[in-house]
């Protein structure tokens, strides 16, 4: 569409299109705000911070140093970091799978039963649209250790009461928790969305063709023709599980003990607590590889084997 | 060993009936095409036969068991869609295989890897494969066996659908308009294919159209169905040149066929105004009568008319009048020489062929009628 206005544009003014160099100019020339945008926005602060991890630049210093890669040698032996990167990384293993899971399960169930979907809907999709931080505060009580309902009830039961938020063994499973709740409703819509857009006739031609139970016909049609959605799913709940943040900061502040110190709480101690810029830039320049690295394995993987059109 | 026996089959939606009391017989290896307007039920009825939609009463019978209460995996059927419904994610291969797998390998065989290597797994997967490529061969696609639906022509992924259809040789063809996406001339040739495919196979098949020529060439016996109800099953021939009913006289043949209305006089002489038609029959009032495009000339004497337009086909002439009386249209269809002696704006007299003419009553069923006066009208 955009080629072919833009030639019959060209035709009509050929001056124009002269003094800007033809076609191409023109196109420059129109993509030139957004270009400007993306410099402005994306480009230039991630080269800034791609230059700040190589110094020793602190807030408020007057000078600074080029010191190599010293930043990234100090991480190795920074307990802190480790704890994080640990952290982080058990927080995704059990975040991504769980809510993929779950919503997945819970969008099939959704879309075969014949009422209530909309409802369903709503009920999930409510934490995502809830401020964490606010809900934080509910999750704080429901885990108490003394008062809390959840021990409440374990007490009831005679199981075992462990101090959920305040326990090196469990804060970081209890973190899941609350990051699985977050994260379920946000897929189940995805899910949904992608499960109507199975065409009906593909069902109807599996039960033709014997797939007798909705076990055969989920791995027959379900499965692969959700794919893309899944491709996006697992892309987008990687990062935000990545990207955890808020639950951290308000529920536990990474303790006790950093056993729930995450990537980007990390950043944040570094470089607005500390105000370590320049070692807050190498963690985060750290962060980004991962993500972009994450990305790219699942896009070469996966993408090859879910687009079929 | 029968076909397909549906009886009394009813199917409404909620407060909507769409199917009212269906009944409808296919013989092993017969031919037969569900014809109708859009939104006349064919598709439900079709949707009933596979089991894909349950009946609200009736049943339906293939190959003399009782499937009302089974499922569409459990009949024994097998159909093709309208959009094909090939699996995207499957090449040409595994989407013809997909009904053979699916019967011949329990669920833990059919497990990706693991499952192959279970004993006997080989030996079933070997034969599906070779049945496969039978199947493919069979429709001309061997060569395509390796590429994905995406990668297909419509014609090409047309054929696949047939060949899932066919590979497990089910007792019953159900095929939901397939040619409808293809164009016009790749339908043409499809459908001499489909004939011939079903001669081979010899499999009781019912063809969903709306397209009357599909019916018309493709089936040995075409029912039409209208509002929920068949209105009449027979060859071609006899729809076409016998209908029961006037929908049914409607809606086959192209151009429609001409409708006068008539009354019958006291005397049994069935009039168009006050013009014989040389057509007798029992009882008196108005009806209709009916006649084809090819059984209705200009002659000496007729109903009078005006010339409205001349349509030149090559091998006939269509000739579009005016009625003076009602100012009708009528269509006559003459041998291309007609064009001329014919002007636009002409005054003709147009007979009708009494051996040929269709009489009908107020509600549109046929009414018996005879020739009374033998007259030539064709010269």
């Amino acid at each position: 569409m955009a080629d072919v206005a833009l030639s019959g544009s060209a035709l009509n003014q050929p001056r124009l299109a002269r003094r800007m160099g033809g076609d191409a100019g023109i196109a420059w020339l129109l993509a030139l705000p957004a270009i400007l945008a993306y410099l402005a926005m994306i480009l230039l602060p991630l080269l800034a911070v791609l230059a700040l991890a190589f110094t020793d630049y602190e807030f408020g210093a007057r000078s600074f140093h080029w010191i190599g890669l010293a930043n990234f040698a100090d991480m190795l032996s920074d307990r802190t970091f480790a704890a994080s990167i640990r952290n982080t990384v058990i927080y995704c293993l059990f975040v991504a799978p769980l809510s993929i899971g779950i919503a997945l399960g819970l969008a099939v169930l959704i879309e075969a039963g014949s009422r209530g979907k909309a409802l369903y809907r709503a009920v999930f999709f409510l934490p995502v649209v809830s401020l964490t931080v606010a809900m934080a505060t509910a999750w704080q009580y429901l885990l108490h250790p003394s008062i809390g309902p959840v021990n409440a009830l374990l007490r009831m039961v005679g199981a075992g009461t462990p101090n959920w938020l305040g326990s090196s063994d469990w804060v970081i499973v209890s973190l899941g928790f609350i990051g699985v709740w977050e994260n379920v409703g946000f897929n189940l819509v995805l899910f949904l969305a992608g499960l109507t857009a199975i065409p009906r006739e593909l069902y109807a031609a599996s039960e033709i063709d014997g797939a007798r139970s909705g076990w055969s016909k989920f791995w027959l049609v379900t499965w692969p023709m959700l794919g893309p959605t899944m491709l996006f799913v697992i892309i987008i709940t990687m990062t935000r599980s990545i990207r955890v943040f808020d639950t951290v900061q308000t529920l536990t502040q990474g303790g006790p003990n950093n056993a729930s110190e995450v990537l980007l709480r990390t950043i944040y101690q570094e470089g607005f607590h500390y105000f370590k810029f320049g070692y807050s830039a190498a963690i985060t320049l750290v962060f980004l590889v991962i993500v972009l690295g994450l990305m790219l394995i699942q896009t070469r993987l996966i993408d090859r084997r879910v687009h079929y059109g | 060993m029968s076909g397909i026996v549906i009886e009394g089959v009813q199917k409404s939606f909620g407060m909507t009936s769409v199917l009212r009391g269906v009944s409808l017989t296919v013989a092993h290896d017969e031919f037969l095409s569900l014809v109708g307007p859009s939104g006349c039920g064919k598709t439900t009825l079709l949707r009933i036969i596979a089991g894909l939609e349950a009946v609200s009463a009736g049943t339906v019978q293939i190959a003399g068991r009782e499937v009302t209460a089974l499922r569409a995996a459990d009949r024994d059927v097998a159909m093709v869609f309208q959009n094909y419904a090939l699996y995207p994610h499957l090449t040409v291969r595994q989407n013809i295989g997909v009904p053979l797998v699916m019967r011949r390998l329990s669920a833990v065989e059919r497990i990706p890897v693991v499952g192959r290597l279970l004993p006997g797994v080989a030996t079933k997967r070997c034969q599906i494969s070779a049945d496969v490529v039978t199947a493919a061969e069979m429709l001309g696609i061997g060569a395509l066996l390796e590429r994905k639906p995406a990668q297909l022509s419509g014609g090409q992924r047309q054929r696949v659908a047939l060949g899932r259809a066919i590979v497990r040789h089910p007792h019953a063809f159900l095929m939901d308009e397939p040619l409808s996406n293809l164009d016009a001339a790749l339908r043409v040739t499809t459908r001499a294919e489909i004939v011939a495919l079903h001669r081979r196979v010899g499999a009781s098949t019912v063809y969903v159209t709306h397209d009357q020529s599909e019916a018309m060439t493709m089936s040995d016996r075409v029912a039409v169905m209208m509002d929920g109800q068949i209105l009449q099953v027979g060859t071609p021939e006899a729809i076409y040149t016998n209908p029961q009913d006037l929908r049914v006289a409607s809606f086959i043949g192209s151009p429609s066929i001409n409708t006068f209305a008539a009354e019958i006089g006291p005397d049994g002489e069935v009039m168009i105004g006050s013009v014989s038609s040389g057509l007798g029959s029992t009882g008196t009032g108005p009806a209709i009568l009916a006649i084809r495009p090819e059984n209705i000339a200009p002659a000496e004497t007729g109903i009078a008319a005006r010339v409205d337009h001349l349509e030149y086909l090559g091998e006939s002439l269509l000739v579009h009048a005016r009625l003076l009386e009602g100012d009708e249209l009528v269509i006559c269809r003459l041998p291309p020489e007609a064009r001329q002696q014919l002007r636009r704006g002409e005054m003709i007299r147009l007979r009708p062929d009494p051996a040929k003419a269709l009489l009908f009553d107020g509600a549109g069923r046929r009414r018996p009628a005879q020739v009374r006066i033998r007259d030539v009208v064709h010269g």
